[in-house]
């Protein structure tokens, strides 16, 4: 299962290297996705605009690091624009006519499948575009074309096709074990906090369908535990479903084909138990997937909440019940680009860190303009480019974290967390501790004499 | 001469505007079909328009947007600002556009266009030097990021030399050529090239957003159209 010849520097699986006739497959996928996806405008857009300003380049954490001019998203981009113009437009076609143009080769797809997977999509720098050129957007769509050729990294095909083909998530956690799990998460509730907070499994009808990330339930426990406690003392209607409780969707780091398959099992799984909302743990892309839904389930799909929403909600409302003593260590918060690089949650979680936190800073930059982990677009899950991820792509994140001296950084995103913990470890920041924002919130609950509101 | 100067001002110059006109009409009406085309098939047909207004009108006057790389994003911005200015509100211009249209508008003092016009020459020098002494921008630029500068700042230089002919050490006539000929060859590239974001740019964030809403089931037709349905993952 090693990669066919040493081409990436990620393992892609071996009957990857069976594809035959690379550059025509390539090309029909190009052709057969610019006609029935909406990607074609903006390759339109940019292919004529593109002033080559190099705004992008001082914006891109990347270039900073490694100061290789292929790191620049304009460049990259250019990779797939060139394809695009010489097969895709009659300028293009026109001039291999009458010269002898540039053509696609397999050396240029290997090269491509290098480039595409060194840019964590994080779209920092369509900020400082001036035409607003979407560079992640290009990564998204090369990565598709590739994955239609065989080129996938191994970490993320394997996980899509448990999901899609396998246990049905993920993780691969069956049914029985996610029973164990909550009744286990309860039971640690009761003697942490001695209050009879439910997970609620197979429930019809309620408001909130649950999709965490999956892995939260091996790996971030405290997490869930606070998800739950804030449903318990806010009375929130909710369900966790037996026949799909994953909100990962892997599919949005190389295949919208995929992406579409996973999307409609979150559809589907919402219809099944009668469910009104989608509601989104604490993970950064499953909740971009998950806004993406309406694109696959068209004016049917259901409202997504993300959970930082909804306890902020709660806390604007007054519902949410809070101890009066705050967390004391100082602490900050690291934006995930899928929430916050588009400006939709921002303030949310800011919102809730100050009702909880004596001493809450912020990085610089920060919302918006927040630089990725690092381990974006997927990457963190590709363990053979540790190194590149934590030393080059998440150099600028650690000195983000040593400039505010905090010891505890909150990431409410589980590939975020991953990412961090490895930044962390490999830059010399091992007594930072990486946590999830209501991993803190379930501190701060007040439960009250009588176990919290929702058991009044 | 005197005839090359009628046959630029004249034949010449007609036959590039209205190629400016209409290969810019052109870029126009292919953005705002496909804009329809996109919205008409998706399936997530909200559009975040206040957030997409915004950042349209933000860029359009980028001050706010100098911090990354600030002193290329104000020189860049001012040589915006020159030629924009110069060509439309000098004087002599004025005139010509009374002339040709029958419409008038006010027009810049001569002193005022006079610096403005230097100010379009030496930003355009500077976005050149710019443009070949930063490794990042050398490592991204074509020809035509190179060569667009100089050209453009040929019509300002000429132009400069024909309102103080008392400086002007080639001939009147001659010089008047040579502004009309380079305007004219900007006319014709500007659709040809990246200069055709002049109208093209007010619609770069908008189809950025529409680029991501995508008809219903696409992922599964481009499976369809590939064969690919029954393929394990």
């Amino acid at each position: 299962m090693a990669q066919p010849s040493g081409k990436y520097s990620y393992y892609v699986e071996s009957r990857a290297g069976d594809v035959s006739d690379r550059p025509r497959k390539f090309l029909e996928a190009f052709a057969a996705v610019l006609e029935h996806s909406s990607y074609g405008i903006a390759l339109d857009a940019y292919a004529r605009v593109g002033a080559k300003c190099s705004r992008c380049a001082a914006s891109c954490q990347l270039y900073e690091a490694t100061g290789d001019p292929e790191d620049i998203p304009c460049l990259r981009s250019e990779l797939l624009l060139r394809v695009y113009r010489r097969y895709f437009t009659y300028g293009g076609m026109l001039r291999a006519r009458l010269f002898a143009d540039f053509s696609l080769t397999d050396e240029y797809l290997d090269r491509m499948g290098e480039q595409f997977y060194r840019c964590t999509a994080c779209r920092r720098c369509k900020l400082t575009c001036p035409f607003g050129v979407d560079h992640g957007l290009v990564t998204h769509l090369a990565r598709y074309l590739l994955a239609e050729v065989g080129v996938i990294p191994k970490a993320l095909v394997v996980s899509v096709r448990e999901q899609l083909s396998g246990v049905g998530n993920t993780s691969a956690i069956p049914p029985a074990a996610l029973r164990d799990t909550c009744e286990f998460l309860q039971d640690e509730l009761k003697e942490t906090y001695g209050v009879d907070v439910k997970f609620p499994i197979d429930v019809e009808g309620a408001e909130h369908v649950f999709f965490p990330a999956v892995s939260d339930y091996l790996l971030e426990p405290d997490t869930l535990m606070g998800n739950a406690a804030v449903m318990h003392v806010t009375g929130g209607s909710w369900t966790i479903g037996t026949g799909n409780f994953d909100g990962i969707n892997y599919g949005l780091f190389y295949s919208d084909r995929m992406m579409e398959r996973i999307c409609k099992r979150v559809g589907a799984e919402v219809r099944r138990l009668k469910g009104r909302k989608v509601l989104v743990g604490e993970c950064g892309h499953a909740t971009r997937s998950a806004w993406l839904l309406p694109n696959f389930l068209g004016a049917d799909a259901p409202p997504v909440v993300a959970f930082l929403q909804y306890t902020y909600r709660a806390l604007a409302a007054g519902k949410l019940p809070l101890k009066r003593e705050k967390i004391p260590e100082r602490l900050t918060y690291h934006d995930p680009c899928n929430l916050a690089r588009a400006g939709k949650i921002t303030e949310e979680p800011r919102e809730i860190l100050k009702a909880i936190s004596a001493d809450f800073v912020e990085m610089t930059p920060n919302r918006t303009e927040n630089y990725c982990c690092g381990g974006g677009g997927g990457t963190v899950s590709i363990d053979e480019i540790r190194a590149f991820r934590t030393k080059k792509m998440g150099k600028r994140k650690a000195d983000q974290i040593r400039a505010t001296g905090a010891k505890l950084v909150v990431a409410p995103c589980a590939n975020c967390k991953k990412q961090l913990k490895e930044v962390c470890e490999d830059n010399g920041l091992e007594d930072v501790r990486i946590v999830g924002l209501h991993d803190l919130v379930l501190k701060c609950i007040d439960f009250g004499s009588t176990g919290g509101r929702h058991a009044e | 001469m005197q005839a090359w100067l009628e046959w630029a001002r004249g034949p010449a110059f007609v036959f590039s505007f209205v190629f400016l006109l209409l290969g810019l009409l052109r870029h126009v009406a292919l953005t705002a079909w496909e804009v329809a085309h996109v919205w008409r098939r998706a399936g997530d047909k909200k559009l975040p328009l206040g957030k997409l207004l915004r950042t349209t009108f933000l860029w359009l006057l980028p001050l706010t947007r100098l911090r990354n790389r600030f002193w290329f994003g104000l020189t860049s911005f001012v040589f915006h600002i020159a030629i924009l200015v110069v060509p439309v509100f000098l004087a002599g211009h004025v005139a010509l556009w009374a002339r040709g249209l029958g419409l008038s508008w006010p027009a810049v003092p001569n002193a005022v266009a006079d610096v403005l016009t230097l100010v379009a020459v030496v930003t355009a020098v500077l976005l050149l030097a710019q443009r070949v002494f930063s490794r990042a921008t050398r490592s991204l630029s074509r020809f035509q990021d190179y060569a667009l500068l100089p050209l453009i700042a040929v019509p300002f230089a000429t132009g400069f030399l024909m309102m103080h002919p008392g400086s002007n050490p080639f001939d009147y006539q001659a010089t008047f050529f040579v502004h009309v000929m380079s305007a004219n060859l900007i006319f014709v590239l500007t659709p040809l090239t990246k200069l055709s974001h002049m109208v093209l740019m007010p619609s770069t964030q908008l189809v950025a957003e529409l680029a991501w809403h995508w008809p219903v089931d696409s992922g599964s037709a481009v499976g369809r159209a590939l064969g690919k349905e029954g393929d394990p993952v």
